[in-house]
Formats: C-alpha cells, sequence, structure tokens
C-alpha cells in the first residue's frame, strides 16, 4: 500500500453467512469482499434477498457472521455497537419519545451528562433540517421528517460509519429525490463514510461514488463500478444515463438468475 | 366557522344520541325489575296470591332508598357505608399495588425471555383457571383475617396483568431493539428504555381488567374475615339477615366503585398514552 492511499474503513473478506431453518440452510452470501475507503459513499445493490441487507446488519452487528472477517478500521468487529450508526427502512424511532429524546437516545445510553447532550443534538437537529420541530413526536412527523430524524438519531453518537438499509424505501417519489440530495449535504458537512443498501438503480448512480452489484443468492460481489460523475448529478444528462446503463445490464442478469431460481424446483 | 359550528352540534347530537339510548335501556331494566318484583307480590298491574318469593325481590326504589339510608344509618353490622368503602378499597388497593408490583416484572422477564417463560409457564397456566373462591379455606389458615382477603383480590388482579404484560414485552417492534443496539444500548437499557415503555399500552389494559376482577373477588375475599367492614362483608351480612334491600345495595355499590377505578384507570391511560406521545 503507498504512503498517501485513503485509509480503509470497512473491511470485507470472504463473508458468508448461512441461516438455518430447521433442517433446512440456506446459503445467503458466500465469498463476499468489500473494502470502503474512509469517507466514501458506497451503494450496494443487487436483486431482492440476495443478502444486501444480511452484509449491513453483519457489519451493524445485528447478525452473527458463518465464516470470515470484518474489519472497521482495522479492529475485527463482533457485537452492535455505537461506531457504527445505523439508519432503518422503517424509521424504527422511539414512539413515546419527542424528536429530542429520541436523537438524544444513544447520548443517554452512553450516561453522557444531560448539558453535553443537549447541545450535541442541537447541533443534529440543525444540520438535518428540524429545528422547530425538536418538541414533536414521530407520529406528528412526515415520512421524510422521520428519515432525518433517524439519520440525527445515527449521527449524534459520532459513528465511524453511517449504515443504510434502504432508508428512503418508504418514501414517496418526490420525498425521496429531496431526501437523497439532503443526505448529499449531510454527508458533505459531515465527511462520514456510507454504505448505502438500496434496489433503486437511479438512486445508486445518484448517491454513490462506488457502486457494487451483487449476484443472486448466494451473494458476492459480481461487479463494482466507480460513478465517477461530478456532483450535484443531473439525472436527465448523458453521462448519468450511460452509467445507469451500465449498471441496469449487470444487475438485469442476476434479476434473471434469481428468478430462474425461483421458478425452479428445489 | 360554519362548518365547524356544524360539527359540533353534530358531534353534540350523536352524543345525545348516546345519552338516550343508554338511559332507555336503564328504562326498560327498571321497568322490567319493578314488573317482575310487582308480579311476585301480585300487586299492580297483576292478581291472584304472592308467591313466597316476593321478599327477595325488593323493588327498584326500595333498594335506592336502602342505599342511601345505607349512608347515614348503619342497619348492617353497625357501620356506616362509607367505612364499608373505604375498607373494601384499601383491600383492593393492598392487593392490586401487590399484584403490580409482582406481575409487572414477572410478565416483562416471561414475554422476553425463553428461560423465564419456561420456568413460568407451568405454574402460571396451573393457576390462573382456578376460582379465588377456591382458596379461601387455605388463606384463612396461611394468611389470617387481615392479609386473607388482599390474598383472594391479589390473586385475581395478578394473571390479567401478568398475562397482558407478557403479552406487550413479546410483541415489542424487533426493529426498535435492533436501532437500540445500533445506538450502543446494553441489554438492561434496552429493557427499561425500549422493552418497558413498549409494554405500557398492554400494561394498561391489565391494569383495567384486573382491577374489574379485583371487584368481583372482595364478596369471596371479604368471607374470610373484614376487620373494620367492607362491601362484600355488608352484601353477605345482609343477606344474611333477610335485609334484602340492602344486599341489592351494596351490589349496587360494587358495581358503582368498579366503574370509578376503572374510570380513574382510563384517565390515566390517555394522560399517558398522550405524554407518551402514542396519540
Amino acid at each position: 500500500m503507498d504512503g498517501n492511499a485513503v485509509k480503509t474503513s470497512i473491511s470485507i473478506s470472504s463473508l458468508g453467512k448461512v441461516f438455518r431453518k430447521g433442517k433446512k440452510e440456506i446459503v445467503a452470501l458466500r465469498g463476499f469482499d468489500l473494502d470502503v475507503k474512509d469517507g466514501e459513499f458506497v451503494c450496494l445493490l443487487g436483486p431482492s434477498g440476495c443478502g444486501k441487507t444480511t452484509v449491513l446488519r453483519i457489519i451493524a452487528g445485528l447478525e452473527d457472521k458463518t465464516s470470515g472477517s470484518v474489519k472497521l478500521n482495522g479492529r475485527e468487529i463482533s457485537f452492535a455497537g455505537s461506531d457504527r450508526g445505523m439508519v432503518f427502512q422503517e424509521f424504527a424511532l422511539f414512539p413515546w419519545r419527542t424528536v429530542r429524546k429520541n436523537i438524544e437516545f444513544g447520548l443517554e445510553v452512553k450516561r453522557i451528562p444531560e448539558g453535553n447532550r443537549a447541545a450535541i443534538s442541537q447541533k443534529y437537529i440543525d444540520l438535518v433540517g428540524l429545528t422547530g420541530f425538536e418538541d414533536a413526536h414521530p407520529t406528528e412527523l412526515s415520512g421524510g421528517m422521520k428519515q432525518r430524524v433517524g439519520i440525527a438519531r445515527a449521527l449524534a453518537n459520532e459513528p465511524e460509519v453511517l449504515l443504510m438499509d434502504e432508508p428512503f424505501g418508504a418514501l414517496d417519489a418526490q420525498t425521496r429525490n429531496l431526501m437523497q440530495k439532503e443526505l448529499l449535504r449531510i454527508w458533505a458537512a459531515t465527511n462520514k463514510t456510507i454504505l448505502f443498501v438500496t434496489h433503486s438503480v437511479d438512486e445508486a448512480v445518484f448517491l454513490a461514488d462506488r457502486i457494487v452489484v451483487m449476484t443472486a443468492r448466494p451473494g458476492k460481489v459480481r461487479e463494482t463500478i466507480d460513478v465517477g460523475l461530478a456532483r450535484p448529478r443531473d439525472r436527465t444528462s448523458q453521462e448519468f444515463i450511460r452509467v445507469r446503463g451500465k449498471v441496469l445490464t449487470e444487475l438485469d442478469e442476476e434479476f434473471e438468475k434469481a428468478r430462474a431460481k425461483e421458478l425452479s424446483p428445489d | 366557522m360554519k362548518d365547524v359550528t356544524q360539527a359540533l352540534l353534530r358531534l353534540i347530537q350523536s352524543n345525545w344520541r348516546r345519552v338516550a339510548l343508554g338511559l332507555l335501556s336503564m328504562a326498560v331494566f327498571l321497568t322490567l325489575w319493578s314488573l317482575y318484583a310487582a308480579w311476585l307480590r301480585a300487586e299492580w298491574p297483576f292478581q291472584g296470591t304472592p308467591s313466597g318469593a316476593w321478599e327477595y325481590v325488593p323493588y327498584p326504589w326500595e333498594v335506592l332508598e336502602a342505599f342511601y339510608l345505607s349512608f347515614w344509618s348503619h342497619p348492617v353490622s353497625g357501620l356506616y357505608m362509607g367505612s364499608h368503602v373505604y375498607a373494601s378499597l384499601k383491600r383492593i388497593v393492598a392487593g392490586f399495588v401487590l399484584a403490580f408490583a409482582l406481575a409487572v416484572p414477572a410478565g416483562l422477564l416471561m414475554g422476553r425471555l425463553w428461560t423465564a417463560e419456561s420456568i413460568g409457564k407451568p405454574v402460571v397456566e396451573l393457576f390462573r383457571p382456578i376460582p379465588p373462591l377456591a382458596w379461601i379455606p387455605i388463606f384463612l389458615v396461611v394468611f389470617g383475617i387481615t392479609w386473607g382477603p388482599i390474598g383472594i383480590v391479589f390473586l385475581g388482579v395478578f394473571f390479567p396483568i401478568l398475562l397482558n404484560v407478557q403479552l406487550g414485552a413479546r410483541s415489542v417492534d424487533p426493529t426498535l431493539i435492533d436501532a437500540a443496539r445500533t445506538l450502543g444500548t446494553r441489554k438492561m437499557d434496552i429493557f427499561l428504555k425500549v422493552v418497558l415503555p413498549s409494554t405500557v399500552p398492554y400494561l394498561i389494559t391489565g391494569v383495567t381488567v384486573g382491577l374489574g376482577i379485583g371487584w368481583m373477588c372482595i364478596v369471596a375475599a371479604e368471607m374470610l374475615g373484614a376487620v373494620g367492614g367492607g362491601v362484600g362483608y355488608f352484601i353477605f351480612t345482609a343477606a344474611g339477615n333477610s335485609q334484602y334491600p340492602y344486599m341489592y345495595a351494596g351490589m349496587l355499590m360494587i358495581g358503582i366503585l368498579s366503574i370509578l377505578t376503572t374510570g380513574v384507570a382510563g384517565l390515566l391511560e390517555r394522560r399517558l398514552s398522550k405524554w407518551m406521545g402514542m396519540r
């Protein structure tokens, strides 16, 4: 490795995961390798059931790996911890807590004194654009605003990486586009490493530095595509459409494989 | 503005209908009761010879009169109704507090840990269907006349709270627990800050049901002993003295007390869920 190379944040090698359902064994991942550089925005893309969420959950420590190694800044990860923040598709906000109290949850369980908590939560409330909604409860918020809380809550812990599991999957198209722009703004402001799972090619090309296309089950990396487009990206530009086409071609083959597997009897 | 007033009017109208229907149902009930009492007595509008059972069924107004009088005189057992209510409330509260203190942690553990469930389930399933009444002889011996009645109430309140809390703890949204874990939360805090608040709505259901059953047990409980009286004691003493209007007055009192305590629990629920932002 040469001296001025960017530090590797997440390093995954020959990761394997087998789910057991009674006597049945389902190989979800086999030989999955991926390095994510510090500050990089990587999208994981693949047909449904390819194990992209499983990869994320293993990094987060919510799921045990069967084989292989997952390192975060050189340390092998084990249990879930506040060094890896996660944003969920279902928002997963605590309904009995206000926006501020949701964002302070991680600080609270770390026993950070109340005064410091308020300062930190205010910083992230302002960053994600929730100023004025501090005392609202999740039921009073729209989907987009709920996910802003989800992002702020993960960031307030100052994690080394941000893991996002189809975070905008439950939002309508307009909100989704807006939230993608907002996420890029937040990313630029915090320099976080982001690993983002999606099944939308458009979303991946709009957001990512690099797109990792996974194979159908058992999931591994099929192809890594450097997007290489300047930001802000224009969805209607020639280059955007070209990259999109390239990713779609890769993905379509895997979709076909996944479909064939679904139709064939075991 | 016009829409708002119209909506308000409609709301009053619909509530009026509810009140009117409620009054109507009470009126029908009281009429049927009066007719039955009249029939037993062969009084207007009936004729013939009175039944021997007439004294067991007083007219509604006789019961109301007895209810009123029981507060100002002490026809049964030398105590005013106020003292009986106070004594019974004390038993209900003591039984309830004990049951709550044990059932909530037990329910949380049984809902979250399979070991706790495996240990608790056989005992719970075995004891749950036994009517509290069946325990009277042994409770009298083991707990005596002060704690025996409280024990009976405890049994009535304990199981509804336990089962509801267990159900609530089991139904905690797993993504909330995932979220807490990725925020660096340890087991104890997941219990206190995620599982416990998620369970509150179920807990309230358990409390409401438990309180109702607690009142249903009070007559049986006070058969064990009623230091300082009690509404249950009032009922069976009046029955023993053939003071049937007073017996019914005591029954009416239990109905009213149950409505009041359940109402307080409901009020608490609305406060709590509003405070927790659940609605």
